[in-house]
């Protein structure tokens, strides 16, 4: 469903990825892995629309979307969250989650200037499917809370329910469980391995070991901008390029 | 046809004594920016203030040349100074604020000028006379020197942020503010010291057009207005963008005036910044 | 209770006029005007934008409608609506180019292009020079030409009605929600990441902005009867600024507010001259720096003792439904 077709990035003189390749199946579970700097960020961005590649293509459901924007790659289905927290910091969580329904809801200014029945009935339905998703990840208590006072592990929670609302066929999550406690980090990655997954295909950025191992299909580990595994988390420990790059950096740090 | 090509010529060679000046503003500005993120408004109005301050302490109380231009210096930077810690700190982070704060700024020097200085025009006398020529191109030896002093004080600003350890705090904080911090640069000092050199540089550029142009509290507007241009032509926070589209912009006003008339060399400029906001949005020589 | 003081003032609006004198008439006009200006430029400052060129989209719009009327004799009341098509024609020119840029650069050029507009009126002769144009008939309604002060105090009302209506329904809309959606560049890339065209929507406000400041624009210099590059000029656009932020960028009412009370001040300040623009600067600093949320956000903070407060308004048609 997502293929990369050697992708190369680079930055002024740096290269951030060297033809990096690999597919994602409908309906899998990836984790991208691999230390700090080693590109997985830069491959989101670039999956995500957010810049386009120095050279290569990204192919998404059959269509070449390779230098698409990101507002319509999302448009065709691909969400994101961001490895540095994002939200609509000064509106609530159904608000946020309403602007994560935009792309299913019709503009329909002179209705809604005029504020007809069905204009106000059209949205108040729009405002129960976005319940709907706070109650899906069992925010749904903080749903009048202004975003930017919430506690860390549910503002993630609600990052997620925000791209989950644009009802997307693949959903990109920046490292999910980043900062959160091990409950917290627990709780996400059941929901999604559960209640996501079975809505969409899900890639996410993570480091940490146990995570990759006890929820997801498959790994593919970078470093410096190279593809170095792609396999089953299982067997991450056995590889020796693996291992050897993360003693490296283990050493370093 | 000699006649125009004389002609051009001579706007050319205003338009490059008229831009360095225009560099000048236009720097402050950009070195505000670079720490601030904001663009002043009331950098027009230093300006200002720097052109009247001649006109007060040369003319009218008779000051030498040379102490007019220290207590001109002085003042400008006590003023930065000030400001930064009157408005700008306390709205650091803020942009929209920060700039309607420096509108607010701008708009009071100007209204307490057309209180203080009356709307009867102010003459300054040359500090210099006579003319010199290059070929068929006669150019007034006050704007020579003008453009001079100009050319140095760009050196002077381009050692000071390359050459400084002051400089290279700058340069951290425009790249990146928080690692700047945490590696134990103080940004407010630094800030601080941007907008004291940003306003002296204003002021500077002011005194040396007093005997140039009349004189009145709103003559910062189409000051201000061409240095916008600049930093957008030039790219915002590039210091050396800012220096080569100060002296575009000079030399297309100038030649556009001649050619074609004051106003429409506005337009022209402006018509020149859109094409540099389609085709290189960062400007010139922005980091895109 | 809202409703009914609305309904109140609206009342009052339509039929005390009559009882009051020109002078006082005359201030009503001028904050209408003035009052639709600053809620026009509510709908991009409310995105996070600011601009200091807005006068000269009223300028477009004011020349406009002076042109086709003393130029072609044109009826002024398809003057009113080509001046506001003309100032969002331009709007959508200049929006379409500088809005995918940081906000910055908007405000920028949008100063820069007034500024231009202005030197464009003073230069060219089909604009009528320095001098401007004279003699800029008022419209006639079942063959009465408007002439007389109470006359055209109905036509300012009715455009300042209409207008206002209009840019307050549209921040309920689900395109005035989507737009809060975009004042920081950070939630902008998320907004974008959600599927929202964040330029095309913030083009769209900026043309609606500028729509009904040339409208008015039209209206107002049919009121003046000529136009001069120095009616509309910055210190117009510094003062709408100043308007509604010190009004307040939380609620729709808080420009408003800032608007009556400044330029009801700005009248009995207008013999004072430079004064009056220092008063307003003043009044904007301390403003800024003392009340960040505006007027407006006196009474919530004298409630609730400075607690931590909404910025914007909820969009209420949206919302609404967790009531039910």
């Amino acid at each position: 469903m997502l293929e990369i077709r050697s992708i190369t990035k680079r930055f002024g003189g740096l290269t951030a990825l060297q033809d990096v390749a690999f597919t994602v199946g409908r309906g899998e579970l990836v984790a991208l892995v691999g230390p700090n700097g080693a590109g997985k960020s830069t491959l989101f961005n670039i999956i995500a629309g957010a810049f386009p590649p120095t050279r290569g293509q990204i192919v998404f459901n059959g269509r070449d979307v390779t230098g698409l924007s990101s507002h319509d790659l999302a448009r065709l289905g691909v969400a994101r969250t961001f490895q540095q927290t994002t939200l609509f910091g000064e509106q609530t969580a159904l608000e946020n989650v309403l602007h994560g329904l935009h792309r299913h809801v019709p503009a329909r200014v002179v209705a809604g200037l005029l504020a007809t029945p069905a204009y106000g009935k059209e949205q108040r339905e729009v405002a129960r499917r976005a319940l709907g998703v706070l109650e899906l990840l069992g925010i749904a208590a903080y749903r009048d809370t202004v975003a930017a006072d919430l506690p860390l592990g549910i503002q993630k929670l609600l990052t997620v329910a925000v791209a989950l609302a644009t009802e997307p066929v693949l959903l990109l999550l920046d490292e999910p469980a980043a900062g959160l406690s091990r409950d917290e980090a627990t709780r996400m990655m059941n929901l999604v391995a559960s209640e996501i997954r079975q809505r969409c295909t899900v890639v996410l950025v993570e480091h940490n070991m146990r995570i990759v191992a006890g929820w997801c299909d498959r790994a593919l580990v970078l470093h410096f901008g190279q593809k170095i595994y792609d396999g089953a988390p299982e067997g991450l420990t056995r590889d020796q390029g693996v291992v050897d790059a993360y003693l490296g950096v283990a050493e370093l740090a | 046809m000699d006649v125009y090509l004389h002609l051009i010529g001579q706007g050319l060679a205003i338009g490059l004594l008229t831009g360095i000046l225009y560099v000048l503003i236009a720097l402050g500005l950009t070195l505000i920016y670079g720490i601030l993120h904001i663009v002043n408004f009331a950098h027009g109005e230093i300006y200002m203030l720097g052109a009247m301050g001649v006109f007060y302490c040369y003319v009218v109380f008779k000051l030498p040349f040379a102490a007019t231009l220290v207590v001109i210096l002085l003042l400008s930077l006590l003023l930065g100074l000030g400001v930064e810690r009157a408005f700008f700190r306390p709205l650091r982070g803020q942009w929209l604020q920060l700039v309607v704060a420096s509108v607010g700024l701008s708009l009071i020097i100007q209204s307490l000028g057309w209180i203080a200085f009356g709307i009867q025009e102010k003459n300054v006398p040359s500090f210099f006379t006579g003319v010199v020529a290059f070929g068929g191109v006669r150019l007034p030896t006050q704007r020579l020197i003008a453009a001079a002093v100009g050319v140095v004080l760009v050196g002077l600003l381009y050692a000071l942020v390359y050459r400084t350890k002051v400089g290279l705090a700058m340069r951290a904080i425009e790249e990146d503010e928080e690692t700047a911090r945490m590696l134990g640069i103080d940004a407010d000092r630094v800030a601080a010291l941007a907008c004291a050199v940003g306003f002296a540089l204003a002021a500077l550029a002011g005194a040396f057009v007093a005997p140039i142009y009349s004189l009145n509290p709103g003559m910062g507007l189409e000051a201000i207005l061409m240095s916008f241009l600049i930093i957008i032509v030039g790219g915002l926070g590039s210091i050396t963008g800012t220096v080569l589209a100060g002296l575009l912009v000079g030399v297309l006003q100038s030649v556009g005036g001649v050619l074609l008339g004051a106003e429409a060399a506005y337009g022209l400029v402006f018509i020149v910044m859109i094409v540099v906001l389609v085709v290189r949005p960062a400007g010139l020589l922005g980091k895109a | 209770m809202k409703r009914g003081l609305l309904g109140l003032l609206i009342a009052a609006l339509v039929l005390l006029p009559p009882l009051g004198k020109p002078y006082v008439l005359h201030v009503v006009i001028v904050i209408l005007i003035n009052v639709v200006y600053a809620q026009a430029l509510y709908v991009i400052m409310r995105m996070g934008y600011l601009s200091f060129g807005h006068a000269g989209y009223i300028a477009l719009g004011g020349y406009t409608s002076a042109l086709l009327v003393t130029k072609l004799a044109i009826t002024p009341w398809i003057g009113f609506l080509a001046g506001g098509v003309v100032a969002g024609i331009f709007a959508w020119a200049l929006g379409a180019v500088t809005l995918k840029l940081r906000g910055i650069y908007f405000s920028l050029s949008v100063f820069a292009f007034a500024e231009v507009v202005n030197a464009a009126f003073r230069a060219f002769e089909v604009f009528g020079g320095p001098a401007g144009i004279a003699g800029v008939p008022r419209p006639a309604l079942l063959g009465t030409r408007l002439n007389t002060h109470l006359q055209f105090y109905y036509v300012v009302l009715a455009v300042a009605l209409v207008s206002l209506f209009f840019l307050y329904r549209l921040q309920w809309t689900r395109f005035g929600f989507t737009l809060l959606a975009l004042r920081t560049r950070e939630t902008e890339r998320l907004a974008e990441s959600l599927g929202i065209n964040a330029a095309r929507y913030k083009t769209l406000a900026f043309v609606v902005s500028c729509f009904f400041c040339g409208l008015m624009g039209a209206v107002h210099v049919h009121y003046l009867r000529f136009v001069s590059p120095f009616v509309f000029t910055f210190f117009l656009s510094n003062d709408l600024m100043i308007y509604v932020m010190v009004g307040g960028l939380g609620s729709y009412w808080g420009p408003m507010l800032g608007t009556v009370l400044l330029t009801g001040l700005g009248e009995q300040l207008f013999a004072a001259g430079y004064y009056k623009s220092l008063v307003y600067a003043v009044v904007l600093l301390v403003v800024i720096l003392a009340l960040p949320g505006g007027l407006i956000s006196l009474p919530r903070i004298l409630r609730r003792g400075g607690a931590r407060e909404r910025v914007l308004p909820v969009a209420a048609d949206v919302t609404a439904a967790r009531e039910r």
